[in-house]
């Protein structure tokens, strides 16, 4: 049996062919039995996330399977032959395995370690199980390559730190608060960055998210769409005694907020800490803030910088993650080897 | 039998006492590494500042307790053994030092005027008035708590 691996990522195809390409959820069933029935192959998988679409393929024989799956996939998507097969990648053994450790690892991602791959590997197998595509070289090829996955990233930091200005806003508020579940989030402004921000935070599930604008149908608008409660600009200084983190993302030339508007509200606020993230370019909230106590202020340098230096270790860990990955595409071929082995042993016996 | 109490008491407090100052101690890291905005290693490894400042919190409130009850029975069993209560031992006058430090440390904390850092700071102050009462004064002032 030959393992193949056929599709198209980041790297090789245009959001518009990947979107073309891409399997619905509710096309699966359909697609991994043409597969079976119409390409010809014994055992199916397909991998379909907005970065890559894949086909983990199966055969006893080769001749024609890649021609085949093109052919498919081409129809598939509704796209020419000739406009998508540049845009194809086709690997074969040993390629094609340590291309699926590597994509379920992260290691193929655009954001690079990023975890949702596992994940979403994880479901694509499950729901080729589910449809019977998959048997027991299938069974044994993703549960081990989910395993390295895992391995990989519990063991080097390719999966580590925070890869976006909103995850690391959420990093720095829970190491202060602990749970978010108590805080309450004041955004000033509505920057596209601060909404992106804001919805992290919100995912963590924050108390009350109150948003402020110097308009306030576009506060209103921006409240509308995450359970936020609009407050006027005047509300300043008292809605600063209650925020447990401030978000500031306006375009303001001038700060919005000064050090002794800080240094009043801490006083105010018996010094309960306040954590500020300042989106704002020019800067919303008075860097001098940061000398007060119990006062943890980041501005979009500072997040830019945990991003920068949370991809470099991830870049760093490449060679060790890779060192990992061979090691367990080396001992599935082993296990492999060993399958067989045992099937021609008993094969003879079995016949007359 | 108060002495025994008074020890087992006295000693838990300190027990306790240092639970702070561990707190106390890895809150100033992490704070230092949240203003420095460094995220290393010891910053994922470690607490939330506010849990660290709960444990600080709650540490210090569990050895106060303690440290009166072993302090009251240290005084019940002064009264059986000697007849008087107070002896001016140099270990006593310490240890009502730190009776006093600590209980203003709590209420300091309990009514918010201090927060975070300096509380953290206090406690690990009030740790070395612990060491100080524990073994400086059996060895460098003359005491009747002379065991170490």
């Amino acid at each position: 049996m030959h393992i193949v691996v056929v599709g198209l990522n980041h790297h090789s195809a245009p959001i518009e062919l990947r979107e073309r390409l891409a399997f619905p959820r509710d096309q699966l069933p359909g697609a991994l039995a043409r597969l079976r029935s119409d390409v010809g192959l014994q055992e199916a998988m397909i991998l379909s996330t907005c970065n890559r679409v894949e086909i983990y393929a199966g055969v006893p024989e080769l001749d024609g399977t890649i021609d085949r799956l093109h052919r498919f996939l081409s129809e598939h998507g509704r796209v020419a032959p000739d406009g998508l097969v540049p845009r194809l990648y086709s690997l074969s053994e040993p390629e094609s395995i340590q291309h699926l450790f590597a994509v379920a690892s992260g290691l193929d991602s655009m954001v690079l370690g990023e975890g949702e791959i596992l994940h979403q590997v994880k479901r694509a197998y499950e729901w080729a199980r589910g449809e019977g595509a998959t048997g027991k070289l299938f069974n044994a090829l993703f549960q081990r390559a989910l395993n390295a996955a895992k391995a990989v990233r519990a063991q080097t930091a390719i999966g580590r730190g925070c890869t976006s200005i909103g995850t690391v806003a959420v990093t720095l508020s829970e190491k202060i608060f602990g749970s978010l579940e108590r805080a309450t989030v004041l955004l000033i402004g509505a920057g596209k960055i601060g909404e992106l921000a804001l919805k992290r935070l919100a995912a963590r599930g924050v108390r009350e998210i109150r948003l402020m604008n110097r308009t306030l149908d576009r506060a209103e608008e921006l409240a509308s769409g995450c359970r936020a409660v609009p407050v006027p600009l005047t509300a300043l200084p008292s809605q600063l005694l209650e925020a447990d983190i401030l978000l500031t993302s306006t375009s303001a030339p001038s700060y919005l907020v000064d050090r002794g508007a800080v240094a009043a509200a801490m006083r105010a606020r018996r010094q309960r800490p306040l954590c500020i993230v300042d989106l704002g370019v020019p800067r919303n909230v008075d860097p001098a803030a940061a000398t007060l106590e119990n006062v943890y202020l980041f501005d979009i340098d500072d997040l830019q910088g945990l991003v920068d230096s949370t991809q470099e270790e991830r870049r760093q860990a490449l060679d060790e993650a890779r060192a990992i990955l061979a090691g367990k595409v080396e001992r599935f071929f082993s296990w492999r080897r060993e399958e067989i082995s045992s099937c021609l042993c008993s094969g003879p016996a079995a016949a007359p | 039998m108060t002495v025994v109490i008074h020890t087992i008491c006295s000693l838990l407090s300190y027990g306790a006492f240092l639970a702070a100052f561990v707190a106390g101690v890895l809150f100033l890291i992490q704070e230092r590494q949240l203003k420095r905005k460094t995220m290393g290693v010891l910053f994922r490894q470690l607490p939330s500042l506010q849990a660290l400042d709960r444990a600080n919190f709650l540490a210090i409130g569990i050895g106060f307790g303690l440290l009166s009850l072993g302090t009251a029975f240290g005084f019940l069993g002064a009264g059986r053994l000697l007849g008087r209560w107070w002896t001016w031992d140099p270990k006593e006058c310490l240890t009502v030092a730190m009776w006093g430090s600590y209980l203003a440390l709590w209420l300091v904390r309990l009514r918010a005027t201090l927060r975070g850092r300096r509380v953290a700071l206090l406690s690990i102050l009030g740790f070395s008035l612990v060491l100080f009462t524990f073994i400086g004064a059996s060895r460098l002032l003359s005491s009747w708590h002379a065991y170490l």
